[in-house]
């Protein structure tokens, strides 16, 4: 058989590749969700509650049903029969509420979902949407979820008036005894407001069902299309072998489409009904009111230290800002802040309490980072106060509270083993590279002129590599199908299905350089149940790191295959494999990949015990998880007259472990930094008290421009994990979990010389203008 | 959202207070009123065009009269909704006699709106209620006379 294989000897892996999908996202030729057009597809139109909290009393649906067009108008009572949006978290005592894919007699929050509109197209759907009467009672909502707690305010499930969903309690070491002993506390509330994930693309639905073999067809713009597979099966009592999702190229997700959602369920269950092809496409101010929103912690730290500044413990109380529902994963997220407590810092007595509260909003869940920025937030802010009570430099106290580099594997107070670290070394070269000295020389300069000039540092760890599967609610494995078709290309699916991750490109450098092929003869197939061996998914910096090795060990098994197959034809069994083709190393003679391949398939003869075909599947499940680290310095300066924050400079050195690419790990952790930078400084997700959510759209919800974007400085410095084989750690949220602390350590630096202690983000020009003024909130 | 204010209108406190609940000449006097009829004692129906930013949208609205103690005082509830959302206001109206020909009005109300115009014009609530009410009484001085 012909082959065009071109073998190479170059290795791939470590070099900065330019991503290979990019042509075609930049060239609007890849396809989205939106891009699918089916023949006779009909468009979905959801009617949603303007109101936080209200009963429904009626549902007049007939002056929509009759505008021509118009297929189906659904609510409530119809769709009754759907299982519910599931919750995939489990703590005990957990108070889920039936999560109905349409609203039933009540809704909970601006935005539930009360009825659909099916129509010949989207336009019609909108305007039948308009028809569509609802007679509301206004009931009286809460939002914020300090006052939800507080005793008379309006239940948001009138089952459960306390509005508390589950209460949590983690105790490491003796916390009591260590605060007993503390030569100092310092106690401090911080907050970690409310946030939009605010992908590019705002989700979307086309559903497809063949009445001839009884098959759905779920497209949506998902991260996890295995999981959403299965869950959509239990809603709606379709067998799951004839149940296939397709999660085409995804606009971003950042954690907001690691979830199951009522419209995926909706249209499936509306396209079996009818028979025909149904598409919703959400819009922006839709995703604002409807997709999970992130963070919404309002914490109570308090840290226990000796006078030269040793840290013995920490207590936190953690509320969180449910949302009106629990979503896939809206419970659990809390539970890794609590896991990330104690930072890089080797002090082992935690007591950690959570009080979970329903709020009349849309469910907060897993948002980049989920869990883990909000306790590294808080940690690095409570260190820094620390310092300022002990009048210590803030590289002093945290170095001197690092965690040793002949202590790992290290057991954390939180039950955590950390795989591998060296904390000292990325503070170290981010200082190098920003000159602290020098810029604490500047700093008091500055200070001498009246300037207000900050200099923050955050030194941060994190979970990654998500996770061992008793640590996670549906498996924490990963699968990879390697498969070398008869003319010698390559394929790769993955089930950790990427989505602007770039592992288009880094899990084909892999597979380049383990079979000695060209990149260009690489293909990385993802996204689509019916091609994949079932697969978890992309989140919690996952994709490399568990993705990865799957990967890897596949290729391994199947490298040993292609040696059978090569000393069978070189007819000796000293052979190795290397560069593409396997060579004897007695005589000297070759047969490249191409033709193994090719002579795998027509099998004429076979080595001794094996199969035809050159495709091997791997599971492979992490031991552990894996634990980058790093050092952001932030120096900014405030303007005195408007309370504008400049980001003069930003230094991140990141360690996720060994680099595949290192193009793609900035990129990583610049995308990152600046989702870090929207919230310590302009993002907020607010809700007025009746329940309005008031930053609705891009004019009034502050995602970073271009131009509020510092230059990032990022640099790195490697410390392998000893958990996978490719010695790789995660990095997809490291730069939104080291910047926020970074920001804001830097902006109450700055304030330090007008008596500021802390202050809550975002750090917007009005609230530093009204601290400055002495007249804050 | 609070709203407070005041306004002195040339005439006399009665006058002022009978035709602030003349629904003909409310009808003419509020920005983008399209229909005002009684439809009982102290109650009137509405059909009014709202613009807030980017969306608008015609209101159907309610406007309903109590606490009435002519002349002096009344307090006005106007509840509305729409395709684009929903508004509730509340509102005291103290009609203070300032010489013979001479009302000041005070008025002092809470106003909350909810849905499409909440989402995408709360910062834009407080300025445009302020306008409105300006031009109600810009227009209504002039033709109360």
């Amino acid at each position: 058989m012909a082959t065009t294989t071109v073998a190479k000897t170059e290795k791939l892996v470590g070099k900065r590749i330019r991503r290979r999908e990019d042509p075609r996202l930049i060239t609007g030729t890849a396809t989205y969700v939106d891009d699918i057009k089916l023949p006779g597809m009909l468009h979905a139109m959801i009617v949603r509650s303007p109101y936080g909290a209200a009963r429904i009393k009626g549902i007049d649906t007939s002056a929509a049903s009759k505008l021509p067009g118009v297929t189906a108008v659904y609510v409530g009572k119809d769709v009754v029969d759907v299982g519910p949006v599931p919750c995939g978290a489990s703590l005990p005592g957990l108070k889920v509420p039936h999560h109905h894919i349409l609203a039933q007699d009540r809704v909970y929050f601006v935005g539930h979902p009360v009825a659909v509109v099916i129509a010949s197209d989207k336009y019609i759907a909108k305007d039948a949407a308009d028809l569509v009467e609802i007679d509301y009672e206004p009931l009286p909502a809460v939002t914020d979820p300090e006052k939800a707690m507080t005793a008379g305010a309006p239940a948001v499930h009138p089952e459960w008036p306390d509005n508390l969903a589950f209460t949590y309690h983690q105790d490491g070491g003796d916390a009591d005894k260590a605060f007993a002993e503390a030569d100092v506390v310092v106690k401090q509330r911080i907050t970690s407001q409310r946030l939009i994930p605010t992908a590019m693309e705002c989700r979307g639905v086309v559903a497809d069902y063949s009445t001839g073999d009884k098959a759905l067809t779920i497209y949506s713009s998902t991260q996890i299309p295995h999981l959403l597979r299965t869950l959509l099966a239990l809603m709606l009592s379709q067998p799951e072998n004839k149940l296939r999702v397709v999660a085409p190229e995804v606009g971003g997700g950042f954690g907001s489409k690691l979830n199951v959602y009522a419209e995926e369920a909706l249209m499936g269950w509306a396209a079996m009904r009818i028979g025909k092809p149904v598409k919703w496409i959400e819009s922006r101010r839709e995703n604002y009111m409807c997709t999970i929103h992130g963070r919404g912690h309002v914490d109570y730290y308090e840290i226990a230290a000796k006078k030269d500044g040793t840290i013995l413990g920490l207590k936190v109380k953690i509320i969180q800002d449910l949302g009106a529902y629990h979503q896939l994963l809206t419970p659990a997220i809390p539970t890794l802040s609590v896991l990330m407590l104690p930072g890089l810092y080797k002090f082992q007595n935690v007591k950690a309490e959570i009080a979970g509260v329903f709020t009349n909003a849309v469910p907060t869940d897993a948002y980049r980072g989920a869990g883990r920025p909000e306790a590294t937030h808080g940690i690095e802010r409570i260190v820094d106060m620390l310092a300022v009570e002990l009048k210590m430099d803030p590289v002093e106290i945290r170095t001197k509270n690092f965690i040793g580099n002949d202590e790992f594997p290290f057991k954390t107070a939180t039950g955590l083993e950390y795989d591998s670290g060296n904390y000292a070394l990325p503070l170290k070269k981010a200082m190098e590279i920003i000159d602290y000295a020098g810029a604490r020389r500047e700093q008091a300069e500055a200070r001498k002129q009246g300037r207000l000039v900050g200099i923050g540092i955050s030194t941060y760890g994190e979970i990654c590599a998500f996770g061992p599967s008793p640590a996670t609610p549906a498996g924490g494995w990963e699968s990879a199908l390697v498969e070398v078709d008869p003319t010698g290309k390559v394929t790769v699916y993955t089930g950790s299905c990427h989505h602007g991750q770039g592992e288009e490109t880094t899990f084909a450098q892999i597979a380049a350089d383990e079979l000695g092929v060209s990149i260009e003869d690489v293909v990385v197939g993802r996204g689509d149940t019916s091609r994949i061996p079932y697969g978890i998914g992309t989140f919690g910096s996952r994709g490399t790191a568990v993705g990865g090795p799957a990967l890897y060990y596949a290729l391994q098994q199947l490298k040993e295959k292609i040696k059978k197959f090569g000393a069978m034809m070189l007819d000796s069994p000293e052979v190795e494999f290397a560069n593409g083709e396997c060579v004897c190393t007695k005589s000297g003679k070759t047969v490249g990949l191409g033709a193994i391949a090719g002579a795998s398939y027509r099998a004429m003869k076979l080595p001794a015990g094996e199969t035809p075909g050159l495709s091997v599947t791997y599971f492979w499940e992490p031991p552990n998880f894996a634990f980058p680290f790093g050092a952001h310095i932030a120096i900014t300066e405030v303007d005195r007259d408007t309370g504008h924050v400049s980001v003069k400079r930003y230094v991140c050195v990141d360690d996720c472990g060994n680099i595949i690419n290192p193009l793609l790990v900035d990129g990583q952790v610049h995308g990152g930094v600046a989702q870090g930078l929207g919230q310590a400084l302009y993002e907020h997700a607010i809700y007025d008290d009746n329940g309005q959510l008031l930053s609705g759209e891009l004019m009034d919800y502050a995602v970073p421009r271009s131009t509020m974007m510092p230059w990032v400085e990022s640099s790195h410095t490697v410390t392998p994990s000893p958990v996978n084989p490719l010695g790789v750690k995660g990095v997809g949220e490291a730069g939104t979990i080291g910047c926020s602390p970074a920001v804001v350590n830097s902006v109450v630096d700055a304030l330090s010389t007008l008596g500021v202690k802390h202050l809550d983000m975002p750090l917007t020009s009005e609230k530093i203008w009204r601290t400055i003024n002495g007249s804050a909130n | 959202m609070k709203v407070s204010g005041s306004y002195t209108l040339p005439v006399a406190a009665e006058t002022a207070y009978a035709s602030l609940q003349d629904p003909a000449l409310l009808a003419q006097c509020m920005p983008g009123c399209e229909s005002l009829d009684k439809i009982g004692p102290d109650e009137y129906a509405m059909k009014m065009k709202m613009a807030l930013a980017a969306v608008s949208g015609l209101f159907d609205g309610k406007i309903r009269i109590e606490n009435s103690k002519p002349p002096s005082s009344f307090t006005l509830i106007v509840e509305g909704h729409g395709k684009i959302g929903h508004m509730k206001g509340t509102g005291d109206v103290t009609l203070n006699p300032q010489g013979e020909s001479s009302t000041e009005v005070l008025y002092e109300g809470d106003v909350q709106v909810g849905g499409t115009i909440a989402a995408v014009g709360s910062r834009l609530v407080d300025s445009t209620s302020k306008l409105m009410i300006k031009r109600f009484f810009e227009k209504f001085a002039t033709l109360v006379r």
